[in-house]
């Protein structure tokens, strides 16, 4: 799209519309939808629809099968490199939250007290008008600041689509999970090794696995490929956790360690390779910079074995075994990343400690280490984005040394609520997140949420955060919608698409269709708010007329065209892919060649000698283009250069309390899944993990309710006593416990960990630490 | 004529539970207690924390072993347990009476009461859903994420649960009783 030299200042950047694109709001869609899933309402068809899945963050390809205008079964895609031909039980319940009675249907306005749980259905009109006058309000009395008006979003394949909202908007707040999750691992092997990397999982020979937990929090293809190959097959695993997992149950060796203290654990393997000299030399002398002070600095600070087995509890013995055996079956060894990475105060450093230690045995770049990989690009289409000169820069940008794009929500929050913003922030719209139960302190949430003069959430389920909304948009769930074409870069690079298995039920909409609908409601009425406050604006329109201007600043124009449209526009460079991601959910360049069937269950989706293991030509994506050992600039920022152990990471648990960890298992999906009825049927609730032997002297036994309390609040949850956890430390999964009485099978269902985390955070991207709080229990 | 059989890579389990959830959507069974007709059996980790016996803690998916000397058939009073086309153990609803005697007598405990028909419900290898659509896999083996099952025929030598169980070590499940299982756990 052109734009005329004159308006240049107007233009903050641009949004992506391949990524932005969806169907627009056509009458005939809604009169089609089906009121409840009827059999036989809809004429006799019998279709299979490739889609993708969104019960999780992976995105499997999955072919649904409708029959009579019903979603019968969801069977896995072979064709798709990624998901490797399954769908584990999260994607086979999608169903379930499909035709879930809980569903939101229509849209609603508050019609009490907030949190009250009271709601009056209205048109999508009345929806959009009530949000429009708020909104023009609070833009009003604070003078075209539109930093007041924050955003945020769960991951989802729509979550592109609202963020381009978000930025024809015009606020600086965005915010979603990274720093609830995975922001400190992500910059921390990016900033050292120049990327996050895949690890090459089907072909590496020995994995550490620190805290991830492959076999219960299933990452794609990582969980399928490795464990057809541990026990003996070819691969060996050893698993570093505090609880012994179902992944620790799969490996050759079990390190329990202390919580918090897996930087001294990194600390001292890199401590036996050095000083015995057991890494990968030619590789550390060509591609590595500053190791030399590196090596001094672990050296010189006596990070031995010996050290780091007081602090972490592991034996001095078993960490110059893994370091020896490690640097033995490098450069196809790998310290694997994790993902949620939201533990502790060192997190980043942590990160950066693994990175370095096993780019030290050369296993970067290359296969059965962690690879880049290739990419398949997708054209883009462009339009710009406005800027409002009275926008003003994020609230909590100083609360750490490097505050991204996402946003430090903790942060955020809690300076909301301790009336330390330096101006005010007024409303929220939210994009199927659920920061009521992902965030620490649910407390601090609740009241943050009550104090904002406008909550608009869109979302499929009445969740925790959607109670204490002003306005909730009904989204439609994955099978009602076609979404953006997505592009999966990696050793086997591939295009996937979901595509629409049955129309939006009820009055739900897709979030493109309610982003047009938005923002053709409040285009005009917001343009003029910037006409009275804003005097780039009012130069503007002297020099070039109102009309021109309003071009600019119109929110409607990436909402335009249909998702269709825009998909195969995306994909037009590769021939035949449009019609191929229609019909089979999947596209790669040669895929009529390469894809074989080799077994009643393999699939070979590139010949060996067209995967992407070695792409760099050791030139690394750093500032240096070599694996950095130090990054002096964050220095300046407060932020150690080199990795460290500090005696401020230590954590006493004081005498008959617990330090409380949280993590996932392979039936829920964080709290998004916690009211799916199939799900619920193979783990009815979760359990509270607690050593055997401290709770025979307790007198706790299996099921026997406990309160967990916490300086954050309490919860209550029954209790599982096991060995697999150490007499100091608590566990239970996260998500359950919900408090939204909508939700009529995970409403107070379980324990709710937000309810007793403490919301510290840490000091590189302000990401929360979920596992440094004590807790107290006791028996109810 | 088939002779159907499974041979299970057990050592991938992970205990996800994937297919325990495909099988349930697949063939319809009630989202109720006790009602399944495949399971993962979990085998509790020995040792005192963090002496934990790794090898101790074990996955072992199981189901209906759809034995060739089936004790099930042997007691059924009414036939409604009988032997199908390639060599599946079946239940005709409109015959059973509910007597349980075939749930006593199966020693895999591989039968429930379905409350919807209030008959004996088991696995089928989804013969009257998948098999019978013409697909070539069960629910079970197709959706599994590390594909621990291969399904197929035993009295096909090219069939890859053959090939599988002639060139790999393997153990049945109470053998010794003389029922002469179908399910194959590779070792």
């Amino acid at each position: 799209m052109k734009v005329e030299i004159s308006r240049r200042r107007f233009l903050q950047g641009s949004v992506a519309m391949s990524i932005a694109g969806g169907v627009g709001l056509s009458s005939s869609s809604m009169m089609a939808s089906v009121a409840a899933p009827a059999k036989g309402k809809l004429s006799n068809e019998d279709k299979k629809v490739a889609t993708l899945c969104e019960m999780c963050v992976n995105k499997c390809a999955a072919i649904a099968h409708v029959r009579n205008g019903v979603v019968q079964k969801l069977d896995p895609n072979p064709l798709f490199p990624k998901s490797r031909n399954m769908l584990c039980a999260r994607g086979n319940s999608g169903i379930r939250a499909l035709y879930d009675p809980d569903r939101l249907k229509y849209p609603l306005i508050r019609d009490g007290e907030k949190g009250s749980g009271k709601f009056k259905r209205v048109s999508w009109d009345e929806a959009y008008a009530y949000i429009n006058e708020k909104l023009t309000k609070i833009l009003d009395e604070e003078k075209d600041n539109r930093s007041t008006v924050a955003f945020c979003a769960g991951e989802g394949m729509a979550e592109h689509t609202f963020k381009n909202f978000f930025t024809m908007f015009g606020s600086s707040h965005f915010l979603n999970h990274a720093s609830l999750c995975l922001a400190t691992t992500v910059s921390g092997y990016s900033l050292t090794i120049g990327g996050y990397g895949q690890s090459d999982l089907d072909n590496a020979k020995y994995v550490i696995m620190a805290g991830a937990n492959r076999a219960e929090a299933i990452v794609t293809p990582d969980t399928m490929d490795f464990f057809k190959r541990t026990n003996g097959r070819g691969a060996k695993l050893i698993t570093v956790d505090p609880r012994f997992t179902n992944t620790a149950a799969k490996s050759d060796k079990w390190l329990a360690i202390n919580v918090g203290t897996d930087l001294a654990f990194v600390l001292a393997l890199t401590y036996v390779a050095i000083k015995e000299e057991r890494y990968n030399k030619a590789f550390v002398e060509n591609y590595f910079n500053g190791f030399e002070a590196y090596k001094e600095h672990i050296l010189s600070s006596g990070y031995t074995p010996e050290w780091a087995e007081k602090l972490t509890g592991i034996h001095a013995a078993d960490i110059y075994e893994v370091a020896r055996d490690f640097m033995a079956h490098a450069p196809q060894a790998i310290y694997y990343q994790g993902r949620r990475t939201t533990w502790s105060k060192n997190d980043f450093q942590l990160r950066r400690a693994q990175a370095i230690f096993s780019a030290m045995g050369g296993g970067v770049d290359v296969k059965g280490g962690i690879c880049f990989g290739r990419g398949l690009p997708l054209i883009d289409h462009d339009v710009a984005a406005p800027i409002y000169a009275n926008a003003k820069s994020r609230i909590e940008k100083d609360e750490a040394a490097v505050v991204g794009g996402s946003g430090s929500w903790v942060a955020f929050r809690n300076m909301v609520l301790e009336n330390r913003s330096p101006y005010p922030i007024r409303a929220l719209f939210n994009y199927k997140h659920n920061p009521m139960q992902n965030m620490p302190n649910s407390a601090k949430t609740e009241a943050f949420l009550k104090k904002l003069d406008l909550v608009v959430t869109i979302d499929t389920m009445p969740s925790d955060t959607v109670m204490l909304s002003d306005v909730i948009l009904p989204e439609c769930t994955y099978l009602e919608r076609t979404d953006p074409v997505v592009s999966y870069g990696g050793i086997e690079p591939s295009i996937a698409q979901r595509n629409k298995a049955i129309d939006p039920m009820f009055e739900t909409k897709n979030t493109m269709d309610i982003m047009l609908g938005l923002s053709q409601k409040v285009s005009k009425s917001l343009f003029e708010i910037s006409k009275k406050h804003d005097e780039d604006v009012q130069m503007a329109i002297e020099e070039d007329g109102e009309e021109a201007v309003y071009k600019d600043f119109d929110l409607t124009k990436p909402f335009l065209h249909s998702q269709e449209e825009l998909n195969a526009h995306a994909v037009e460079k590769y021939e035949g892919a449009a019609q191929m991601l229609k019909d089979k959910g999947v596209f790669y360049p040669n895929m009529n060649e390469y894809f074989k069937k080799v077994g009643v269950n393999d699939y070979e989706y590139y010949p060996e000698n067209k995967r992407a293991y070695s792409v760099l030509n050791n030139k690394f994506k750093t500032p240096s283009g070599k694996i950095e050992c130090a990054i002096p600039s964050l220095a300046k920022r407060g932020i150690d250069a080199m990795p460290m152990w500090k005696k401020e990471y230590e954590m006493e648990i004081p005498a008959g309390k617990f330090r409380f960890i949280t993590g996932r298992h392979a039936q829920f999906t964080q709290s998004g899944t916690n009211n799916n009825k199939l799900l619920l049927n193979l783990v009815p609730q979760n359990y509270a993990w607690i050593n055997a032997r401290v709770a025979k002297k307790l007198g706790i036994k299996f099921g026997d309710k406990l309160e967990v309390s916490s300086k954050a609040g309490k919860t209550t949850i029954k209790a599982y006593p096991t060995e697999k956890i150490g007499p100091d430390t608590l566990f239970f999964v996260h998500g359950f416990g919900s408090y939204s009485k909508a939700l009529s099978l995970a409403y107070n269902n379980g324990g709710n960990d937000a309810a007793i985390l403490e919301d510290g955070i840490e000091p590189m991207h302000g990401s929360t630490c979920l596992h440094d709080t004590i807790v107290e229990i006791r028996k109810v | 004529m088939a002779r159907y059989g499974m041979a299970l890579n057990y050592k991938s389990c992970i205990n996800c539970r994937a297919c325990e959830s495909a099988c349930k959507e697949e063939n319809g069974v009630l989202l109720l207690k006790d009602h399944y007709r495949i399971w993962v059996g979990v085998k509790e980790a020995e040792g005192e924390f963090p002496n934990i016996s790794i090898a101790s803690q074990t996955y072992h998916p199981s189901q209906c072993q759809h034995c060739s000397n089936a004790p099930c058939q042997m007691v059924c009073p009414t036939n409604a347990t009988y032997y199908g086309t390639d060599g599946m153990v079946m239940v005709d609803p409109v015959k059973c009476i509910l007597c349980t005697y075939c749930i006593n007598a199966c020693p895999y405990d591989a039968r429930y009461v379905d409350q919807r028909t209030m008959t004996v419900d088991k696995c089928t290898f989804c013969s009257d859903t998948r098999l019978a659509a013409g697909e070539t896999t069960t629910a079970c083996q197709a959706t599994c994420p590390t594909k621990v099952r291969v399904f197929g025929d035993l009295d096909d030598p090219k069939s890859e649960i053959s090939q599988l169980l002639a060139n790999k070590e393997y153990r049945q499940v109470k053998e010794h009783l003389g029922t002469k299982p179908k399910l194959f756990y590779i070792v």
